[in-house]
Order: C-alpha cells, then sequence, then structure tokens
C-alpha cells in the first residue's frame, strides 16, 4: 500500500459524525430553510442546547435577565447568531482534536477555523454575498483533513519541509508531492463521506486552489482568503505556518481593497475574542427548558 | 517565574522582575519589546495593522491594534513606568508574509515600515530585529535581565 493509499483508508474509518450534527450542517446549505427548522433540531440535542443557551448567557452579550430557551435566543440574539452558535459548538464538541504533525493543538485547530469562519462571514456581509450558512460552516471545517493527514505529517515531516523550502511549493503542494494527497483533498473526502453538502465539500478540496476547480463560486474564493489572511496574521498556525499562497484572482473576482481587509481584520479580532470566552465554562441556568 | 501572554492588540508593561512577556503565532503581527536596564522596567506590544486611519473608535478602544498608536502607547506606558525613553533597548520580531506575496495585502511590510517611521520620530533604534520571511514567531522579553528571544519552526530559538 503507498501512501495515498493508506491515507484514504484511514479516512474512510476516520469517525462519523452525530446524526444530528449532519442535519444541521446540511441543513446550512440551504438557503431556502427556513432558520427556525435550526431549533428544531438543535432542540434533540440537550449538549448542543446547553452550548446554545451558555453562549446566549455569557458575558459578551451581557443580558441582566438569562436566556432560558432557543425560542427565546433566537428572539433576543437573531435566528442567525443561534445557527452560528449552534455549528460553531457542533464543531467545537467534535472535532477539537489536535493535528500533532502540524504541531497544531486542539485549540489552536480550533482558533483557527473559528477564525476563518468570522472572516469568511465578515467578507459575506461586506460583499452582500449569498448563502452565508455554507461559507460559514465550510469555513469552520476547511482543515478537517489535518486531523487525519497529522499522523502522515508527522513521519514525513522533514521530508516534506525540505521540498517547501527547496523547491518554492506551498505545505499542501509539497504533501501532495511526498504523501501523494494534500489536506484538503484529505477534508474533502472526509466530508463527502459524512454527507455534506457539495459546495460545502468544494469549500474544502479548493481551500487553498480556487483555481482548480471547474466551477468557481464566491464561496470558495471567500473561504480561501479568508483562510489565507488568518494565516498571515497567524490566527491558530502549526508549523506548517506562512507557507500558503494567497490566489490574486480570488481577491480580484472579489474586488477586495486593502482597505476593507483591514476593516475586516480589525473586527474580526473583537469578536474572536468575544467567541472564545463564549466557549469558555461559564454556568448554564438552572432551568433549561427546550 | 510569571508568564504574561501578550495577545493580539495588547500592550503589557512591567516592573516586576519575575515576569516573562510572551507574545506567540506572530505572523503579519510586529512584536516589539521595549526595556530600561537600569529602571529594569519592560514592555511588549503585538500589534496586527500599521494605521489606525481606517477604524479610529476601534483604535481609542484598543490603541494596540494598530501600530500608529499602540507603539506611542507603549513608549507612553513604559515611561510613565520609571523607564527613560534614552536608556530603551528596542527589539523587533514578526512582519511574516504569504508566500510569493506580491498582492493587495503586503500587511507585514507595512506593519514594519510604520515602527520605523515612529522609532524615528522619538529618535529610538531598532538594537535588534528577526523580521520579514513565511516564518510563525515566538517572542519572549525576561524582566529580569531584559534577554530578549525569538522561537520559529524551523530556525530553533535565538537570541536577539
Amino acid at each position: 500500500m503507498n501512501i495515498r493509499e493508506s491515507v484514504v483508508s484511514k479516512v474512510t474509518s476516520f469517525p462519523t459524525l452525530p446524526y444530528m450534527a449532519q442535519r444541521l450542517l446540511s441543513l446550512t446549505n440551504d438557503p431556502e430553510a427556513d432558520l427556525s427548522e435550526i431549533g428544531k433540531i438543535v432542540q434533540y440535542d440537550p449538549a448542543l442546547t446547553a452550548n446554545v443557551l451558555k453562549a446566549a448567557n455569557s458575558a459578551f452579550l451581557g443580558f441582566s435577565k438569562p436566556v432560558e430557551s432557543l425560542t427565546e435566543a433566537s428572539f433576543r440574539i437573531g435566528t442567525n447568531w443561534v445557527f452560528q452558535i449552534a455549528v460553531s459548538s457542533l464543531i467545537y464538541s467534535n472535532l477539537r482534536v489536535p493535528a500533532e504533525g502540524y504541531e497544531l493543538s486542539g485549540e489552536d485547530l480550533w482558533r483557527h477555523s473559528l477564525a476563518v469562519a468570522l472572516m469568511a462571514e465578515n467578507l459575506c456581509s461586506l460583499l452582500k454575498a449569498e448563502n452565508a450558512g455554507a461559507v460559514f460552516t465550510g469555513a469552520l471545517v476547511h482543515d478537517i483533513g489535518k486531523i487525519a493527514l497529522s499522523e502522515f505529517v508527522a513521519e514525513e515531516y522533514e521530508t516534506i519541509q525540505k521540498v517547501v523550502t527547496k523547491n518554492n511549493f506551498s505545505f499542501e503542494e509539497a504533501e501532495e508531492k511526498i504523501l501523494g494527497v494534500g489536506h484538503a483533498e484529505v477534508g474533502a473526502i472526509i466530508a463527502e463521506n459524512w454527507r455534506f453538502p457539495k459546495p460545502i465539500v468544494d469549500i474544502i478540496r479548493w481551500h487553498h486552489h480556487p483555481e482548480g476547480t471547474e466551477e468557481p463560486t464566491v464561496g470558495i474564493d471567500i473561504v480561501h482568503v479568508a483562510d489565507s489572511l488568518c494565516l498571515m496574521q497567524g490566527l491558530g498556525i502549526g508549523r506548517d505556518g506562512l507557507q500558503y499562497r494567497c490566489n490574486n484572482d480570488s481577491i480580484l473576482r472579489l474586488k477586495l481593497s486593502n482597505d476593507l481587509i483591514e476593516v475586516a481584520f480589525s473586527q474580526v479580532v473583537s469578536s474572536l475574542s468575544n467567541f472564545e470566552d463564549m466557549f469558555t465554562d461559564k454556568p448554564v441556568p438552572n432551568k433549561v427548558r427546550m | 517565574m510569571a508568564l504574561k501572554i501578550v495577545g493580539i492588540s495588547e500592550i503589557y508593561v512591567s516592573k516586576n522582575p519575575t515576569d516573562e512577556l510572551v507574545a506567540h503565532s506572530l505572523g503579519s503581527c510586529i512584536g516589539l519589546t521595549v526595556y530600561d536596564p537600569v529602571a529594569k522596567v519592560g514592555g511588549m506590544i503585538q500589534y496586527m495593522l500599521p494605521l489606525s486611519k481606517i477604524a479610529p473608535a476601534k483604535a481609542k478602544d484598543k490603541p494596540g491594534m494598530f501600530g500608529d498608536t499602540g507603539v506611542p502607547e507603549l513608549l507612553r506606558k513604559v515611561c510613565d513606568m520609571g523607564a527613560s525613553k534614552e536608556r530603551l533597548i528596542v527589539k523587533a520580531a514578526g512582519g511574516s508574509e504569504l508566500l510569493d506575496q506580491n498582492n493587495l495585502f503586503k500587511i507585514g511590510e507595512r506593519n514594519y515600515l510604520v515602527l520605523r517611521k515612529i522609532l524615528g520620530i522619538n529618535n529610538i533604534l531598532i538594537k535588534a530585529e528577526d523580521i520579514g520571511g513565511n516564518l510563525s514567531r515566538t517572542l519572549k522579553l525576561e524582566l529580569s535581565t531584559g534577554r530578549v528571544t525569538v522561537k520559529s519552526a524551523f530556525g530553533g530559538v535565538i537570541e536577539l
């Protein structure tokens, strides 16, 4: 078995997401879906409900009277917020695992994913892009391939790094050369196994190479640029560091200006720390109604 | 030894000799250390963007987010704590970029240019620096000695 085959066989045995999680994530891709549908799914998962309420009651949102139900949370903070918290919480509980081959702790990987999701959401809103739900979710899971590829990267790290330095390859291109597959492709295979909607699979697959797809979308461009910006800024990065490229065509297609990018940065860093606070341990209100 | 983490947009000053100030994962951000070896007062900033004009309200709330507001604020704070501007030893790290970055956001390079400009106005020279490239760096300042180190993925630990 060559390395690529070993990787792919590992990927097919990668843990599955809980059924509720798959349903919720699938819904994020449907712009026609009534956002209250999300509440209907969340309410059957007590841990998820507790997390949403905990986040809604975090100091950052600062309500004097505690939020005690999902309906109330939707009413007070908006369904879009409930959705973002629910999806983030889902990924936080299921995918906050280390990728040691990249020297990424679970917290680092989570922080990077959250930063890219918030940056992507910010760009969606500044550019008035459609289907922001799928873009947010795609951004949140764009690096899941690193979890599965981690042990192979750990074994071949010296060789991969040599190829990066000698050939001016990006870290992902060097993964492909040495392991036969890069973390973006591995992530896309996992997402396909989890039956994620195609737009999310495409965002994962092309997040380092938007030029590779025959069907370019705004979502792929946005997540590619958001990821590049967060890597550049050092938000939750590992030893692969800043050894990636940002495709200029994506920037041109999105018509991004320097000022717009910097404004997005200043906003994302503030919301990142607010979001991180939400996921640290805070008391859940006693009377939780579902 | 008390480790004080200086996060993005934060400024920290101290005269406690047991403190070690650390800025983790500097990419295009600049981490700057200042230290007065006589008063044994030191400080650190990790700023992310060069100029505050893009978000003046944010700059008021968090001056450490921008080079043009954060660096003067750091200098003011260490001087308020007893440091003398003339004696300050200033060292910098960060300002990295992605591979072949020739597009819109040369934030790392611009962050560094702003630093040179502000220190120039204040007649302060950078004593040592580790700037640019595609590295992620961790910068540390020991308050007891003023020792500054930079750790990076494949450069190991170097002393500035």
